[in-house]
């Protein structure tokens, strides 16, 4: 008794174990505020806004597309494998295919993205397209890796079937043919459909191998939601979790039905109820797909594929009280379709394929990879500059020309601070990047930003803030976070000391080194996104983040109570030393002429104000919640009453801005200063800890365990055999299907030889 | 029996991996006729009637079906239809739809369907049945429901691959009996595979007896049984005591030291051969009055009789008898001379026939299942 409420328990705490997560992700998808903390009541608010975000609900239609397409295509190929597999007769050669089949499972998702990606842009090269990637490519890399998985669920259903059925069925007068459909399906029917089930769910959540081969154009839900990290996830993101959740659970539940576990104690009659089940899911499911199919056939006369950064537009999605912002996209699409039609005369239909990535070096990947099919794209400063020296993007126009090629151009002007008057070089930094000031233009800023210090004001003092050296305050041991990403990590570092962020000596990468090491033991831990939830909810008092960001931060910790704040830090003569980033919209060499009109047509949108069109560039800019470089928007009453206040934290790096670029901006770092940078990382991270040894101890306790236990059961079973398996004659020991006739024949030659012998004895 | 010959054999021979399965053998099956290919496993049969059906083709040699060669005629174009060991019934369709594939494969209509399939329903003794599931059925029903879906195209011959073996033995004899109604009602051949001897000699109108690859005797029952050819038929239908033996001249034989009587000739002088003596066949007799003396080494009852091993010239004898003696005791042994058969010697010479290790150990070797001859 006492055993079996101990194992309830057990099973119990394994169940909460597993099902919490998705419990707690359920639950927030109800919540009325965007809190992650916090449960303000009982709302439908994030499933309404899910099905108002067009984006995600395109992402969605592909995912299901691609899931259904590659799952069916996968299991009529993997059945038919399976079919032929189990046809073959010799058995060595039988099982090295199955074996062979069955390390695409094994193989690591990111060695198959990898290795398709390459694949496919080499055919490319081959055939001479740069495009080659799309949705194509990722239907055949999901069809790859489904493939075992079907093959693995069928092939134990013709195993198990009598092998009599199909020389029944011969026998009966079914040619092969027939023999097949109307005797082996029905056999192996179970094996199909677990098969395409589970090809059907894989499919739906892949990211690595789709981020991999995927091309502009096409988007799956996994990726979108994934590159949602230069913001953070919207719960309407809880919301398609939990309808995801939900809708696989079903198909799970139907997968184990369609199994013939129970089959033989099932009646002609229910057997009957659960195919008419199993039926109408799978048309629902067809019907689904077909009609996302012809809703999306119509021929679009113009395309124009956009690559940006996640959450980095305003997409239509509604903001904390409900209103919903602009989704600029849609309203270029309205603009430009008519501006086309009208110079056509005739009615034009404008697509904004519109995809995200999650960091430059993706972007970068991509790209290099000869992955094309962007026509604009919006990088980072120091990207851009690595970018247009190795001619992978093409200039926008001649320095004279691109007044005339992007109208709003003229307006990207650093506004004038008080009682200062500025040179036209000091005014037109934003045209005139340090990344970009050649004769050609290459890019048009977007957006600029800058990294801060954010502090919990309940809990830090006025006096210790200020400067980077906040970071390093031991006072707060514990409580600081700090950037996990090299580049930032350092620049903190940098910065502190006054070390040129771009080039520094080899003695100052070690002093940056030492600084961080000193830092270390006070550092609660190295976070990027995990930053929200630490601040929010005070557990962490302190951390380095980009001012948007931060923002954000400090709005959500206010609806939790929490008192938190952020400045820029400065050095000791008070002048802010700290980086700055610029995000500009770029067009990629490959990029065909005609298409470049309309890729330039979208980034003159974006600067465009125009409110017949929703004044797409201030929608951004209220959106994003980083400083605008378009004088049009900062200048603008309305956008700045949007802003209550903030917009003195956001447009403050403005008053310099020339020199913030000038001094302390990331360039693209030298081969060597990268080199540098990535192995001071790495020595950083193993810097010993009394974490990392246990793990190691921990690790070296399990392995010596398991040999340990391998040796010991490979040791007592020859002790166990050592008695009788030589001496025993092999008569019986071993009756393998392949020689047992044989066997037999000599056994009772054998046994009437030894009859003899005695008979003549 | 009809005279016709409906397939015939021509030295079919088939190897799998280099090993001999047919060796050259030569078979003609007659019209309206019950044959029986009998042997232990790994003896052939089964390839033999796979052939025949067309699920195997020969290396060598020629199947003829009607004096037509159909070695390369596949399987669903042959009127012959196969009952298989393991009945093989489709586990998606219940009993009437099992019955009814061969004639929806044909776009036979559904009144005539209903027709054949409730006649073959009688004719099994499973009316009433027609919704069950097959899964759901007693071995000997299952049995009943593959009988009727082989015989519902009326072929022109049966074959029937061991189908008794996975049923009890009550209900197996049960089947025999029916099966051979079957078979006389329809007059349909039937070529019927076992290793079972006693099944063979009370089903068969004509028995043969293989191994090895090879036909060792074609015969009716009684001929099989009385009229072994060599050592193998003489020891695999029923008891025998095979002893060498010294073919003196006609009608004499001497084996075991002393001169019998029989009824065998035509043997060369003096030529060895092997005699075969069946246990019922000798007399216990007082010592003094037998022909062979020996001691009584065990007796073991066995219902009917006792069966009696008796050591004479370090040869030990299986005796049958119904009056009990004591072991150790000596007793003579009393040989009829029509209960004297005389063999020429073959290559299973001196294989079988001595009782010194008498076990079970041959007959449990020859129920290993055919399964592991049909490995193509």
């Amino acid at each position: 008794m006492k055993r079996k409420t101990a194992g309830n328990i057990y099973t119990v705490l394994v169940f909460i174990f597993l099902y919490m997560p998705i419990a707690v992700l359920i639950l927030f998808s109800f919540n009325s505020s965007s809190s992650t903390g916090r449960f303000d009541g009982f709302s439908l608010r994030w499933y309404k806004e899910l099905f108002s975000d067009a984006a995600t609900l395109e992402a969605l239609k592909n995912t299901l597309i691609l899931a259904v397409l590659s799952a069916a295509i996968a299991t009529v190929i993997g059945t038919l494998a399976a079919y032929g597999i189990n046809k073959i007769k010799n058995k060595h050669l039988k099982n090295g295919i199955t074996s062979v089949t069955n390390v695409p499972m094994m193989n690591p998702e990111i060695v198959t993205g990898i290795s398709m990606m390459l694949l496919f842009v080499f055919v490319g090269g081959l055939v001479n397209s740069k495009t080659v990637l799309g949705f194509g490519t990722v239907l055949i890399a999901h069809v790859t890796f489904n493939l075992p998985y079907v093959i693995l669920s069928v092939m134990p259903k013709f195993k198990q079937m009598d092998k009599h059925l199909p020389e029944a069925a011969l026998d009966l007068g079914c040619t092969p043919v027939q023999s097949f459909l109307k005797v082996e399906l029905p056999q192996i029917l179970p094996g199909i459909i677990s098969g395409f089930i589970m090809a059907f769910t894989l499919s739906l959540d892949d990211f690595v191998i789709s981020y991999f081969t995927v091309g502009s154009g096409f988007e799956t839900l996994p990726i979108r939601i994934y590159s949602m990290t230069k913001k953070r996830v919207t719960p309407d993101m809880y919301a398609l979790s939990t309808l995801i959740f939900v809708a696989i659970l079903v198909l799970l539940i139907l997968s184990n039905i369609s199994g013939d576990k129970e089959k033989k104690t099932l009646t002609l009659k229910q057997k009957k109820r659960r195919k008419i089940v199993l039926v109408s899911t799978f048309s629902v499911i067809a019907a689904i797909t077909l009609g996302l199919f012809i809703g999306t056939s119509f021929a679009e006369v113009v395309t124009v594929n956009v690559y940006n950064w996640g959450e980095y537009i305003s997409d239509g999605s509604e903001d904390e009280d409900g209103v919903a912002s602009v989704d600029t996209n849609k309203e270029f699409e309205k603009y430009y379709s008519e501006y086309l039609s009208e110079q056509y005369g005739r009615k034009v239909k404008v697509k904004v394929n519109y995809t995200t990535y999650a960091s430059n070096e993706d972007l970068y990947a991509k790209l290099k990879a000869g992955a094309g099919g962007y026509d604009v794209i919006i990088p980072s400063d120091y990207m851009i500059e690595r970018l247009i020296k190795e001619e992978l993007i093409q200039p926008i126009a001649s320095r004279e020309e691109i007044t005339n090629v992007i109208k709003n151009y003229d307006y990207l002007l650093r506004a004038p601070s008080e009682g200062k008057t500025l040179t036209k070089e000091e005014a037109e930094i934003f045209q005139k990047p340090f990344y970009d000031n050649g004769d050609d233009v290459y890019s048009v800023m977007y957006t600029y930003g800058v990294i801060g210090i954010v502090y919990n004001a309940d809990h830090v003092s006025e006096e210790d803030i200020g400067g980077w050296d906040l970071l390093w305050n031991e006072k707060y041991s514990g409580k600081i976070l700090q950037f996990n990403n090299a580049r930032d990590a350092f620049g903190t570092a940098m910065y502190k000391l006054g070390v040129n962020v771009n080039d520094p000596t080899a003695e100052q990468w070690q002093a940056c080194l030492n600084e961080l090491i000193k830092q270390k033991p006070i550092v609660q831990s190295y976070v990027m996104d995990e930053v929200f939830n630490k601040m929010e909810s005070g557990e962490a008092w302190i951390a380095p983040y980009y001012v948007g960001d931060a923002l954000s931060m400090i709005y959500q910790a206010e609806q939790r109570g929490i008192n938190l704040d952020f400045y820029y830090p400065t050095d000791e003569n008070g002048e802010t030393v700290t980086n700055v980033f610029a995000d500009a919209m770029c067009i990629p060499v490959d990029v065909s002429e005609e298409q470049k009109t309309h890729a330039i047509a979208y980034i003159d949108f974006m600067l465009s104000v125009d409110e017949k069109y929703g004044a797409p560039a201030i929608a951004n800019a209220e959106y994003i919640y980083y400083a605008s470089p378009n004088r049009l928007v900062y200048t603008n009453p309305d956008y700045l009453a949007t802003l209550d206040g903030d917009e003195e934290i956001i447009y403050e790096p403005m008053s310099n801005i020339n020199e913030l670029f000038d001094k302390y901006a990331y360039r693209n770092l030298s081969s060597q200063n990268l080199s540098t940078l990535n192995s001071n990382w790495e020595a950083l991270k193993v810097e010993s800890s009394s974490f990392n040894g246990t793990i190691y101890v921990i690790s070296a306790i399990i392995a010596a365990a398991i040999i340990g236990y391998i040796v010991f059961i490979t040791v007592r079973k020859r002790h166990r055999r050592k008695l009788y398996w030589e001496q025993s004659p092999t008569v019986g020991t071993k009756k393998s299907s392949s020689d047992s006739s044989a066997d037999s024949l000599s056994d009772t030659v054998t046994i009437a030889i030894k009859r003899s012998k005695s008979k003549k004895d | 029996m009809n005279e016709k010959k409906i397939i015939e054999l021509k030295s079919v021979a088939k190897s799998f991996d280099g090993e001999i399965i047919l060796d050259n053998i030569d078979l003609d099956v007659y019209e309206k006729e019950f044959i029986t290919l009998l042997g232990p496993s790994g003896c052939g049969k089964t390839t033999t009637l796979r052939i025949i059906a067309g699920f195997v083709t020969p290396d060598n040699g020629d199947v003829m079906f009607d004096g037509v060669k159909i070695n390369d005629v596949p399987p669903y174009k042959r009127s012959v239809n196969t009952v298989f060991q393991k009945y093989a019934l489709f586990p998606h369709l219940n009993v009437y739809e099992n019955i009814a594939f061969a004639l929806r494969l044909n776009k036979v209509s559904e009144e005539e369907i209903y027709e054949r399939v409730e006649e073959m329903l009688a004719m099994v003794n499973l009316r009433g049945f027609e919704k069950r599931d097959v899964n759901l059925l007693s071995g000997g029903q299952q049995q009943r429901v593959a009988i009727a879906r082989a015989l519902i195209n009326k072929p022109r011959v049966l074959l029937l691959d061991e189908p008794l073996g996975a049923l009890d033995l009550k209900l197996r004899k049960d089947m025999q009996n029916e099966l051979k109604n079957i078979q006389r009602r329809t007059g349909i051949t039937f070529i019927y595979v076992t290793h079972d001897q006693e099944e063979a000699l009370s089903m068969s109108d004509t028995v043969v007896v293989m191994a090895n690859g090879k036909i060792q005797q074609i015969g009716s029952p009684t001929d099989i049984y009385n009229e072994p050819q060599n050592a193998f038929v003489a020891d695999f239908i029923g008891e025998s005591n095979i002893i060498d033996g010294v073919m003196l001249d006609d009608y004499r034989v001497k084996f075991s030291g002393q001169e019998f009587k029989c009824l065998d000739k035509g043997f060369a002088k003096n030529e060895a051969i092997d005699a075969v003596i069946r246990p019922e066949d000798v007399d216990v007799v007082e010592p003094e009055k037998g022909m062979l003396c020996g001691i009584v080494d065990s007796v073991t009852f066995k219902g009917v009789h006792y069966e009696i091993i008796v050591t004479i010239n370090n040869f030990k004898w299986m005796i049958q008898s119904t009056d009990y003696v004591a072991p150790s005791q000596k007793i003579g042994l009393y040989i009829e001379p029509d209960a004297i058969h005389i063999m020429k010697k073959s290559e299973f010479s001196d294989m079988f026939g001595d009782y010194s290790s008498f076990s079970d150990e041959l007959e449990h070797l020859s129920d290993i299942t055919e399964e592991e001859e049909e490995r193509e």
